[in-house]
């Protein structure tokens, strides 16, 4: 991709679609070398030789299902009934919503499509301001990102070789630091208006239970299953997978079964678009660092950076201009290759890095001019997307502390590995 | 021409009723046979061993056919900073050019999938026990020959806009 020039750049830049971009690099790279084209097939195949890749399209498809259902109603009823009591409860109750329901439909937009449409009139509605409404609705979209079993994490864990389950244990202190201080500018935001959204009530706690019955389970299984151990990712997506296809399709029947077929036409195009991607770069990682691309970035690197914490903060930075111009997951099967051999020289943990990676890529879907949520909740909420970048603005400043508080601090992410 | 229009929005129909059929049954398959093969685990103790195989072939497959629904609405991951600040009409050309550049590349793909299938053929490779590799493999050349298709349509309809002074959508 750097050797090839400008051209296919500025293709990419233009509008042509990534996978043909990344393949034409490959090829040509491939020409160069004298290896036969061939190779670009038998390196795209290589998508058949991954076993967790099953578990992308599967729990694409819950999620996709999950948002068409009436869960994220429900999610947001049992929420309430548990945080509704704090002041600025319902910020609260948006902001943990969002993450929860993000993490478990993989960070593709649909978290603003789903739960926006509930929360922003709720907070219009509960006397916050507008501006702050559309703010904070559009950087919980992408909150759970390091909550397992998000998507990007999972394909993270993939591409940098490293246990996708030790990812799942050291994205949770980092998710609650981004949490919390996104729930503590909330709250000192709206200190005026105190007003907590309700009381505390058992009896409301246990009608939202009663009535998430079918969905209350579900993260207990998987992420019981995955932490004990007991399910492997690919099995913990199959679960969920067919579980929520059997409550939602037959026993609640609130998908009905001739709108399945969009779901899932929905849900595999977006698969599609990321394994055609990945089983491109597949092709163009081979040759890179074949061609010894990791070695030159280092000795590249290594002329001005001689820390760990300077190789930290230049990463950060590139990693803020990467994730506003690119999507997370071709971020991640790019860019990862590349850099995690430089990040090891300088004694940076992998699982860290990822971390670190996944929490700055999140910051890229709010950054302007291209970051997805922002065009996302331009069209859900129909305002200029001028609006949107200013009004995410204090959003953006407060996740990007908390960036760098992960960065750091290694120990956040790599305590809980033991 | 109102006719051949109509025979092309059915071939169209047609094919959108194709793809659909094809992700609904890989997935059904995809989501089946593994949480069947869960069950098998750990309450018969055994797995298929030719299940773990067919599971990556599908995965092969949705991946190649939900690139190939994608490329139906030009669904695609891009970056695509630029072209906003163009205007109209050299917008489409940009659009012709980019789409050009995607045919050309899936055309060359799909050529050397037809050779790494061929390959596969002659070397009489075998999986799932019993089945010729290079039928499960045929996906790659089918599915990028698809796509290709797909974008040689866009430019096809995109110069024949451009020829009527016509702007993008």
């Amino acid at each position: 991709m750097i050797a090839i020039g400008p051209l296919l750049i500025l293709l990419a830049l233009l509008g042509a679609p990534l996978f043909a971009v990344i393949a034409a690099s490959a090829m040509w790279g491939f020409s160069k070398e004298g290896i036969d084209l061939q190779a670009i097939a038998i390196e795209f195949y290589g998508i058949a030789e991954m076993p967790i890749l099953l578990a992308i399209p599967l729990f694409t498809f819950a999620g996709y299902l999950l948002s068409e259902s009436g869960a994220p109603g429900r999610l947001v009823r049992l929420t309430q009934a548990l945080l509704g009591w704090m002041p600025a409860g319902l910020a609260i109750v948006s902001l943990a919503a969002c993450a929860f329901f993000t993490a478990f439909t993989g960070a593709s937009g649909v978290t603003i499509i789903a739960l926006g449409a509930l929360l922003f009139p709720a907070l219009q509605q509960a006397g916050y301001p507008e501006k702050f409404n559309l703010g904070l609705i559009t950087s919980a979209g992408s909150l759970g990102l390091l909550f397992a079993p998000s998507l990007p994490l999972i394909l993270y864990g993939i591409i940098a070789e490293i246990s996708v389950e030790d990812l799942f244990l050291a994205g949770v202190l980092p998710g609650f630091l981004m949490l919390l201080m996104l729930s503590g500018y909330s709250v000192w935001k709206n200190r005026a208006l105190r007003v907590p959204l309700s009381d505390f009530s058992w009896k409301e706690v246990r009608a939202a239970i009663r009535e998430a019955a079918w969905e209350i389970p579900l993260p207990i299984v998987v992420l019981g299953g995955i932490y004990s151990g007991y399910f492997a990712i690919s099995e913990a997506a199959a679960v969920t997978a067919l579980y929520v296809l059997i409550v939602d399709v037959l026993i609640l029947r609130e998908i009905p079964l001739r709108k399945l077929p969009a779901v899932m036409r929905e849900s595999m195009v977006l698969v599609g678009g990321i394994l055609i991607i990945l089983g491109m770069s597949l092709a163009s990682t081979n040759y890179m660092i074949d061609a010894g691309i990791p070695q030159k970035l280092l000795g590249y690197i290594s002329l001005f950076v001689t820390s760990q914490l300077t190789f930290l903060l230049l990463l950060l930075v590139f990693l803020l201009v990467l994730g506003a111009i690119l999507d997370i997951f071709s971020a991640i099967v790019l860019v990862v290759p590349l850099i995690l051999p430089v990040a090891l020289q300088f004694g940076v943990n992998p699982v860290h890095l990822g971390i670190v990676f996944l929490a700055t890529m999140q910051l890229g879907y709010i950054t302007p001019p291209v970051g997805l949520n922002l065009f996302i909740a331009s069209y859900r909420f129909e305002r200029p997307i001028v609006e949107l970048y200013l009004s995410t603005l204090p959003f953006f400043f407060i996740l990007l502390i908390s960036v760098a508080f992960i960065a750091f601090w290694p120990w956040l992410s790599l305590v809980l590995l033991g | 021409m109102s006719q051949s229009e109509n025979i092309f929005s059915r071939l169209d129909k047609a094919g959108r009723l194709g793809e659909d059929a094809v992700l609904v049954i890989i997935l059904t398959a995809l989501i089946l046979l593994a949480a069947s093969q869960i069950v098998m685990r750990n309450f018969f103790n055994f797995g298929f061993i030719w299940a773990d195989e067919m599971l990556r072939m599908l995965v092969l497959w949705i991946a190649v056919a939900g690139a190939v629904a994608a490329s139906r609405t030009d669904k695609h991951i891009n970056i695509a900073i630029l072209d906003r600040f163009l205007p109209d009409k050299i917008k489409l050309l940009v659009k012709i050019t980019v789409h050009i550049f995607t045919a050309a590349v899936c055309g060359v793909v799909t050529w050397y999938s037809v050779q790494f299938v061929q390959m596969s053929h002659e070397f009489g490779d075998i999986l799932m026990g019993s089945v010729p590799a290079w039928l499960p493999q045929l996906i790659l050349p089918v599915g990028f020959g698809l796509i290709c298709y797909r974008y040689s349509l866009f430019v096809i309809q995109e110069i024949f806009r451009l020829s009527r002074g016509g702007r993008v959508q």
